[in-house]
């Protein structure tokens, strides 16, 4: 539950930032321009926020512009508005003392897993396997991108029809989401789009790859007037994933941290009393979800510097990755209460008095396919071929095993062919 | 920045490319790393002049073979020259070794030595002189278009190869865009499709997809979404067809990545570049799911954008190789019987056309498009295609298989055989039933093995 004491703390400080009008064609535009300015006692507590979740600490800066606001600059309250736009999310009581790391709530233990000596790392299997390429690539489809073949090209669609059943049948409604989006959008969903270290990649149009649903599905909802009897709202998307991250990382090598990936997402739009509540059913069906898969794996509870801007409490599932050695984080769901919400003007008429009022917003992941399948074919390798999960095999027209396939050409390349 | 020249070709479809990535000069090689040596078969080219011309003619194309040839011409005699000169300095080099050792007098030495300096000045220079001349001929001749399947009709429209119903004559039928219930439509780039058409758009796909794996034995893959520009040109895919991708690190400036979606045919083309395969996994047939986004292809459907003008669309790709070209030919019409069968079973009006030669792109030598009525247009537009290639593209990619000592280039077959956004859009406007559609290759159509044995037990029961 979220803490009284701290909601009545803060309330002051969030009024401050709902009057924003967001530079953004999606954004609300609506709020008259009459900034209070924050008292010194708001600004300490918000930048003990900012502190604890590892921020960019743009208070001192907010102080001065606070200080020289005072006169009524319109230049200076539209500095100080855009600066308090930039402060993140507040963070759940529940995980204020976790210190920097997650606590792990629960181990789910399903699988009996072979000796040791004998497991092998996913890239390995697929690879022996013949039914995986992402060796010289980067000229021609680019840097870590990949080919799934055969039967591993089939369990990715047997796991996303996999994920669809279990989430329509929670009451998650299906849609279609767009993959190319405006700049403004993503923007809204608290991602950077410019700068050095951007994750999202830009057509020549201008506008950008989504790197999740999430945006899409925010981008639909954005500026919408719902009642408070459609609430909650549940959608869930398969979409193609993008993002521009690399990682030079060993643990993450192969295709743990990739360019581009399919994934099912969950999307739910609620009401402030159902927010929490929302994020637990999240958390139930993902763990659910890979329960029924068999695997091996680990609730955890993150860190307030672990919830980025927009959470205000944050699940992840990690698996075990057996032929890696380590956990690896394949889910995780985030409650953004109503920082998303006010962002993109998503709004509910509550039924009592009939005032239009925020909403929030939840989103997790349902299956986010190269890492599952990493963790599915370490954890049930078995000898030279990989056992389908049972729960997989009607979308695999009741296959039981992964086995070599030999009419898989191997990647013999030549250099060049001489005329 | 390496002055590139400026290459202009007149397709049909008007495509201009700035720069070539498929073939660098030795001189711009410094500067940009080559990644791929295409196969450049001159004489099987220049062999058949008569068959090239008409293909040039029928294709409508703006190149002057005469003009190509003579290039060529200078090409080979450069090409000659420098032979020789490296040949004369060869020998002089040999026998330069061979006084040394016995020991031959200074003065022969020394004007050997001066021969061979000046012969390397003169093989030097030639090959200065040839790069703007190969530079000039070789961009020609990539540009030179496939030679056309004896199929393909060479003059006026399309020819009829299957009809499935005759569409209504019905009057003016509402956009699929009027049914807010289900597709709520922003522009090209971004539409979102609700309730039974979300389900269709998935299910279609994985449905097609399997029908093609269970039924006609191919072998289904996942595939990247980006194709390097290297890969476009070699399948002679005209640029603007899609979006490209603004890379912040990018290695090789001329070599750009192209957002294809990993249901395109170029993105097969990644997996099969400099592959050599064995004669026992041909003929090799794959398929997938994933997304496409041809921005122009969808917009030969407008003005008026909708679903079928959109760029991002699911669909299922085919792509097959063979060995021979006859093979060839039977694996498209086996790639169309599959997508024929699963047309029908939709039971929508739909028929199948081999398009004019004037619609192709220089790689394909036949083009069958599968095409769906939409009534709202009053005209049938496209869900599928399936090209033949000859060897043409597998010439430029290094994809080969071996035959004794030789390699043989592979005759490629394949393209998109579902869009499922236009179909989608066909269907509401014909007032089928998104929910009812029979689905061939759908888990739900047929038992599974589990299943098909439990009845099997049961009947001993």
């Amino acid at each position: 539950m979220k803490l009284l004491t701290n909601a009545v703390r803060l309330r002051p400080l969030l009024l401050l930032r709902r009057q924003r009008s967001h530079d953004t064609k999606t954004a609300r535009a609506l709020d008259p321009p009459r900034q209070p300015v924050p008292t010194s006692a708001q600004l300490d507590e918000l930048e003990r926020n900012v502190k604890l979740r590892h921020h960019k600490n743009n208070i001192p800066l907010i102080r001065s512009l606070a200080n020289e606001a005072a006169n009524g600059s319109p230049d200076i309250l539209k500095r100080l508005q855009l600066e308090l736009e930039q402060l993140p999310n507040e963070t759940h009581p529940r995980v204020l003392d976790y210190g920097e790391e997650p606590r792990e709530l629960a181990q789910y233990k399903h699988r009996e897993l072979p000796a040791d000596t004998t497991i092998k790392e996913f890239s390995e299997i697929a690879r022996a396997l013949n039914l995986y390429r992402m060796d010289h690539l980067g000229n021609y489809t680019g840097h870590k991108s990949y080919y799934l073949m055969g039967q591993l090209a089939t369990l990715e669609q047997a796991i996303i029809q996999y994920a669809l059943q279990a989430v329509t049948s929670h009451g998650f409604k299906l849609i279609s989401v767009p993959d190319i989006l405006p700049r403004e959008v993503i923007e809204s969903c608290g991602m950077r789009t410019e700068g050095e270290r951007t994750q999202v990649y830009k057509l020549d149009t201008g506008e950008c790859l989504s790197g999740t649903s999430e945006m899409a599905l925010a981008g639909f909802f954005a500026n919408k007037l719902l009642t408070e009897e459609q609430l909650p709202l549940k959608v869930t998307a398969v979409s193609r994933c993008y993002r521009a991250e690399t990682s030079g990382l060993q643990e993450e090598k192969g295709i743990y941290r990739v360019h581009q990936f399919n994934k099912v997402e969950m999307f739910a739009i609620c009401t402030a009393e159902q927010s929490e509540a929302e994020l637990e059913e999240f958390k139930d069906t993902e763990v659910d979800l890979f329960r029924r898969l068999g695997l091996n794996f680990r609730l955890l509870d993150m860190p307030p510097c672990e919830l980025g801007a927009p959470a205000y409490q944050k699940y992840d599932i990690e698996a075990w990755m057996p032929g890696r050695k380590m956990w690896g984080e394949i889910s995780s769901c985030s409650n953004c209460t109503d920082y998303q919400a006010k962002r993109l003007g998503i709004r509910y008429r509550r039924s009592s008095d009939g005032q239009v009022v925020d909403a929030h917003t939840i989103n997790g992941t349902a299956t986010a396919i190269p890492r599952l399948l990493i963790a599915l074919l370490e954890s049930y390798q078995r000898g030279d071929a990989v056992e389908i999960p049972t729960v997989l095999r009607p979308f695999m027209d009741g296959q039981e095993l992964i086995t070599r396939n030999k009419r898989i050409p191997e990647t013999k390349l030549v250099k060049f062919i001489k005329a | 920045m390496l002055s590139l020249r400026i290459l202009g070709i007149s397709f049909t479809k008007s495509c201009t490319r700035n720069i070539s990535a498929l073939y660098i000069t030795g001189d711009k090689a410094n500067e940009n790393y080559v990644t791929l040596q295409p196969y450049l078969d001159f004489e099987g080219t220049f062999g058949g002049r008569e068959l090239l011309e008409q293909s040039i003619a029928s294709r409508g194309l703006n190149i002057n073979l005469e003009t190509v040839l003579n290039k060529y011409q200078k090409y080979q005699a450069h090409h000659e020259q420098l032979r020789k000169v490296a040949e004369d300095r060869e020998a002089v080099t040999k026998k330069l070794k061979e006084l040394s050792k016995a020991g031959g007098n200074d003065d022969q030495l020394e004007q050997l030595k001066e021969r061979g300096k000046s012969l390397r000045n003169d093989l030097k220079n030639l090959k200065q002189a040839l790069y703007p001349i190969e530079d000039d001929f070789i961009h020609d001749y990539l540009h030179l278009p496939n030679r056309l399947h004896e199929l393909c009709p060479t003059e006026g429209e399309e020819k009829l190869l299957y009809r499935h119903q005759v569409p209504s004559s019905t009057p003016d039928t509402l956009s699929h865009l009027a049914n807010k219930e289900l597709i709520h439509f922003v522009d090209n780039n971004r539409y979102y499709m609700m309730e039974q058409a979300a389900h269709f758009d998935v299910n279609a796909m994985q449905s097609l997809a399997r029908y093609f794996v269970t039924k006609g034995d191919f072998i289904q893959t996942a595939n990247p979404d980006f194709v390097r520009c290297v890969l476009l040109e070699a399948n002679a895919t005209p640029m603007d067809d899609y979006h490209m991708v603004r890379e912040e690190h990018l290695q090789n400036k001329i070599n750009t990545a192209y957002l294809t979606g990993g249901a395109a045919f170029e993105s097969y083309l990644g997996a099969m570049t400099k592959l050599c395969v064995y004669p026992s996994v041909l003929p090799l047939r794959y398929v997938c799911c994933g997304r496409s986004y041809n921005r122009a292809e969808a917009e030969l459907n407008g003005p008026s954008p909708s679903l079928y003008t959109a760029t991002q669309s699911n669909a299922v790709q085919s792509f097959v190789a063979t060995q021979t070209a006859s093979d060839a030919d039977s694996q498209l019409e086996q790639i169309l019987n599959l997508a024929v069968d699963f047309y029908k079973a939709i039971d929508v009006p739909f028929r199948v056309v081999y398009v004019a030669a004037k619609n192709l792109t220089p790689s394909e030598n036949l083009r069958a498009v599968l095409e769906v009525y939409a009534p709202s247009l009053k005209r049938y537009v496209c869900v599928g295609r399936v090209s033949n290639y000859g060897d043409f593209v597998s010439k430029r990619i290094l994809f080969s298989t071996r035959r004794e000592k030789h390699y043989d280039f592979l005759h490629l077959v394949g393209g998109p055989v579902l869009y499922t956004s236009r179909l989608i859009a066909a269907l509401l406007e014909h007032n089928i039933k998104l929910e009812d559609c029979k689905l061939l290759g759908s888990a739900s159509q047929e038992p599974t093995m589990q299943q098909s044995v439990q009845q099997f037990k049961d009947l001993f029961k």
